[in-house]
């Protein structure tokens, strides 16, 4: 949870003292467990929002991921009511299971960032994926950014921010 | 004045390692929740 991305994007929340949490999936960092290619990932996440939702009393959630992190955790969008929307980073589709895409469906407020370098999540491909998504959603595509947007970082959370507050 | 407050939350028998920045008395009460890439797939 101390990548990149990840940290910046968490840190523009923490500056503008707005409610938030990063967490590391099980087999990552000091969380225990294995890597169990998405099944027990999922599992993470939504025991995330339950903890958010009912230990913490949170009535709305935003969920953001990055790369595996945007397949996995917009993966729970309709796991709970309270999930209000969503921001995916370099969603991953072309090298993640069909099912990612299909769990990631929502008539919730979607954003898609992309970066126009990324070989990873191939920007090439990138229209295809966000054309199967519902309305509401939006893009945007960070020109020069490949998949792990080293000077990029602030650009990224100037838009999810915005995003974030263009739905709350 | 707030802080990031380190936590562990239990999901079965896995304990996941998270950061809190909570600030109270928020109305709405609205929370992002930040999902990281997997360093088993990108070496992060």
């Amino acid at each position: 949870m101390y990548n990149n991305v990840v940290s910046s994007v968490f840190n523009s929340f923490v500056n503008k003292d707005i409610s938030c949490m990063r967490f590391n999936f099980r087999g990552a960092g000091n969380s225990t467990g294995n890597h169990t290619s998405g099944k027990g990932e999922l599992s993470d996440v939504k025991a995330c929002v339950d903890h958010l939702t009912q230990s913490l009393h949170f009535d709305r959630v935003f969920m953001c991921g990055y790369s595996y992190g945007a397949a996995i955790g917009c993966s729970t969008i309709n796991y709970s009511e309270k999930i209000i929307g969503y921001c995916a980073i370099s969603f991953p589709w072309d090298f993640m299971s069909v099912h990612y895409k299909e769990f990631s469906q929502s008539k919730r407020p979607k954003l898609f960032i992309q970066g126009d370098m990324d070989t990873v999540a191939p920007y090439e491909n990138f229209m295809k994926h966000y054309n199967y998504y519902s309305e509401p959603k939006k893009f945007k595509i960070i020109e020069g950014a490949d998949h792990f947007y080293q000077g990029f970082e602030e650009v990224i959370s100037r838009e999810v921010m915005n995003f974030y507050k263009s739905i709350t | 004045m707030h802080s990031v407050e380190k936590l562990f939350i239990h999901n079965n028998e896995v304990k996941l390692e998270a950061e809190v920045f909570q600030i109270e008395n928020e109305t709405p009460s609205c929370v992002a929740l930040m999902c990281h890439p997997h360093p088993q797939f990108l070496w992060v």
